[in-house]
């Protein structure tokens, strides 16, 4: 019909009419060729901005026709910073990457496309390939929300040159808190002034090391069911799980045998286990790769191994950390199609993979896991496989699927302030941890009101 | 012609009259555009938005009156900021004025090397508050710090001046007056060099000490300066001082180092909770809008003018 329209205009038209016709038709096929733009933001920073970047290039070139415009918007909280003013500003970009822990405040906001509706839509994907583990925290009331991309948990790592030189068994790493205790402070080298030379452990001064511990002791953090079988409305981590964590903290640091980083600081726990300043670190799984490359250059035997656990405590698990990305409605469909090739080709198991040995994030996919061990890729790499086995060989309950809660940033903040106002002897264990329930509490009524 | 009434007053040349009443605003619409788009108006919407809870996507707005400021008066860790504010500015003003007074009184004098003394002293000036933290962490910093390390090994004060207290606090301190001090240095030296000479060889001739001379005659001359200095100084430290903390010691421990700007930006920014957050400046401003009233008010009566 279009085409009639066009004809008959052609032939009744004067000169100018043919030549002004001629040139829309010559601008419409051009624009019909044009690439679809697609923006990209994300909160990977260091090496793996150009790793990020090559995953996209891989992509473009497989799909000529859409570009990939990928943007490093900084940590975690300025990406979900610049994203709210991007919303209100009405320029939001297609798809972005937002912490764990700012789930529920991303379904709340009501501003993106949940995975779920584009997963029942394209037939050619399959869900059951992914790992239940990892799509379990992103799934609320039975939906999933957003796409699993870089996931991790927490390790061990441990120095086994300088266990050998202590004494203990390279082969033994400490599985209880008691033996962790125990191995911290034999680790522990003083000078002869009774400075410390080397402290026995450190992990970085987070929130996410109590969440985990309460998994893997299988409490919870908050109400119904930590959040997943309805909205949070008060906090219930005062029990004797979180006191045990608390006060293992408490003992470790006033015994010497622990060093404590900033608040939220990763890299200076890393600095302090490369520059061998501490023998045992904990930290999570994606910077294995690093800390392995580390552990060569410094010229020590590097160990890892799954947290340890109180040996009283009920059996439990890890959490999922990291992130995961969404897709932001408001976009013609054509772009919005072009950011779901983008996500399902992150998502695939040759990138997943690339993803995986280049960090230390464990792949979210199973297909991508079946390849590595037929390649013979965990035999040479067996650290790379530690916090996977840990996840895979996790309980899956309510408190080990991570819990959901609208001022989670808020209350990791408090978590981290009532630590550190333990360490500084301000508060006991025991108030500490009272004083941090309540306060998330309040933080998360007071969240909950305008959801009323 | 020359009647008064034609709109077109630029196109008019005889009309000259008019246009010296309304060219003057046409002039100020540019700067009144700026500054009410980017001061008047946000200011507007921050103190309405302070009634307001708020969503963090904004999709939500709840009208709550003033009870915002309630909660925020309720809270225990909203009054420690501010005790902590009041320590932090209170002890860097007094440590800035009197280390720049003594330093510009040292360079006022006429030794070899001058020119790069106050070179080297103006630098901290030129760097960005960030930076100027990252390098302070850096030197007391304790597995490579520079300072730290001679600090423990020669004065046995090995201790984490990020996450133990007072230490904390007195590292914010430091990074802050090094980084204020080349501002008022600058402005004492300029003071000192207009200062008449007879007045202090009248002193000598008197038997005055330097002592004596320094501050009863050089400071109170230098009072206009002092004056101005304290409450540039004041706004410096309750502002810009919010990067040096995020840079050194996040706030920590605890909430040790968290100042009232600080937890502004925590509640903005990390908890994406705007209506406390446009409650908290909207306080900020009325507490500088009283301290600025007072400062002027009783302070302008001691300054000894010229």
């Amino acid at each position: 019909m279009l085409f009639g329209t066009f004809k008959k205009l052609y032939e009744e038209g004067g000169s100018l009419v043919k030549k002004l016709l001629v040139v829309l038709l010559a601008v419409l096929v051009v624009l019909s060729f044009a690439k679809v733009q697609i923006q990209f933001w994300h909160a990977m920073g260091g090496n793996r901005i150009e790793l990020i970047q090559s995953m996209a290039d891989e992509f473009m070139k497989l799909h000529p026709d859409i570009e990939v415009k990928v943007q490093y918007t900084g940590s975690y909280r300025d990406t979900l910073n610049k994203l709210i003013a991007a919303v209100k500003a009405g320029n939001p970009p297609h798809i972005v990457q937002i912490y764990e822990i700012g789930t529920q405040v991303m379904i709340d906001g009501g501003i993106a496309i949940p995975m779920q509706d584009l997963i029942d839509k394209d037939k050619t994907f399959d869900i059951g390939k992914f790992m239940p583990q990892v799509l379990n925290y992103y799934k609320v009331n039975g939906k999933l929300y957003s796409m699993p991309f870089n996931s991790s948990n927490p390790i061990l790592y441990y120095n086994k040159t300088l266990f050998k030189k202590a004494g203990l068994d390279p082969n033994h790493p400490p599985r209880t808190f008691e033996e962790l205790l125990e191995y911290a402070k034999k680790l522990t080298v003083k000078d002869a002034n009774g400075n410390i030379v080397q402290a026995g452990i450190t992990w970085p001064l987070h929130a996410w090391f109590f969440e985990q511990f309460m998994a893997v002791q299988n409490a919870p953090l908050v109400d119904n069911n930590n959040g997943r079988t309805g909205r949070a409305t008060k906090a219930v981590f005062n029990h004797e799980a979180a006191l045990r964590f608390f006060k293992l903290w408490y003992e470790l640091t006033k015994s010497g045998a622990m060093i404590n980083t900033n608040k939220e600081d990763w890299d200076a726990a890393d600095q302090y286990f490369v520059s061998q300043k501490v023998a045992m670190l904990i930290t999570s799984t994606s910077d294995v790769a690093y800390l392995s490359k580390m552990a060569k250059e410094k010229g020590f035997e590097l160990g890892t191994a799954f947290l340890p656990r109180p040996k009283e405590a009920k059996s439990g698990g890890v959490i999922i950390g990291g992130a995961s990305l969404w897709l932001i409605g408001g976009h013609p469909d054509k772009e919005t199609q072009a950011a779901w090739e983008f996500i399902k080709f992150m998502a695939s198991p040759e990138m997943q993979i690339k993803w995986h040995t280049n960090t230390g994030y464990f792949p979210v996919r199973k297909d991508a896991v079946e390849m590595l061990l037929e390649r013979g890729y965990y035999a040479e790499n067996p650290h790379h496989l530690t916090a996977l086995l840990q996840l895979l060989l996790s309980n899956q309950t309510y408190n080990t699927r991570g819990a959901i809660i609208g001022p989670f940033p808020q209350i990791r903040d408090i978590i981290e302030t009532a630590i550190q106002r333990m360490l500084n002897d301000e508060m006991t264990p025991e108030e500490a941890l009272k004083w941090a329930e309540k306060e998330a509490t309040k933080a998360i009524k007071e969240y909950n009101e305008i959801y009323q | 012609m020359g009647d008064g009434q034609s709109p077109f007053i630029l196109t008019k040349w005889g009309d000259r009259r008019m246009s010296r009443k309304i060219l003057p605003y046409i002039l100020l619409i540019p700067t009144f555009i700026v500054i009410i788009t980017f001061i008047y108006w946000p200011a507007a919407y921050s103190f309405k938005l302070s009634m307001y809870r708020v969503s963090p996507f904004g999709n939500r707005m709840i009208f709550v009156g003033l009870k915002n400021f309630k909660k925020l008066f309720e809270d225990t860790q909203y009054l420690t900021a501010m005790k902590t504010t009041l320590i932090y500015v209170s002890v860097s003003v007094i440590i800035v004025i009197f280390l720049s007074f003594t330093i510009s009184l040292l360079l006022n004098m006429k030794v070899p090397g001058t020119p790069i003394y106050k070179a080297l002293i103006f630098i901290p000036y030129a760097i960005s508050p960030a930076i100027a933290g990252t390098l302070w962490a850096f030197l007391f910093n304790p597995v490579v710090g520079f300072v730290h390390y001679n600090l423990s090994h020669y004065f046995g004060i090995n201790v984490d001046w990020f996450t133990e207290k007072p230490y904390a606090l007195i590292l914010v301190i430091l990074t802050s007056v090094w980084k204020v001090m080349p501002f008022d240095i600058i402005f004492y030296l300029a003071g000192l060099q207009n200062i008449p000479e007879d007045v202090l060889e009248a002193a000598t001739l008197d038997g005055a000490s330097s002592w004596t001379k320094t501050w009863k005659i050089v400071f109170p001359l230098l009072s206009p300066i002092t004056f101005y200095l304290i409450i540039m100084n004041i706004i410096s430290f309750m502002f810009s001082s919010f990067a040096i903390i995020d840079v050194v010691t996040r706030g920590g421990p605890g909430d040790y180092t968290t100042t009232l700007i600080y937890r502004l930006y925590l509640d903005a920014f990390a908890f994406q909770k705007t209506g406390i957050a446009a409650a908290e400046s909207v306080i900020l401003f009325i507490i500088m809008a009283v301290v600025t009233f007072i400062y002027f008010y009783f302070g302008e009566r001691r300054v000894h003018y010229q």
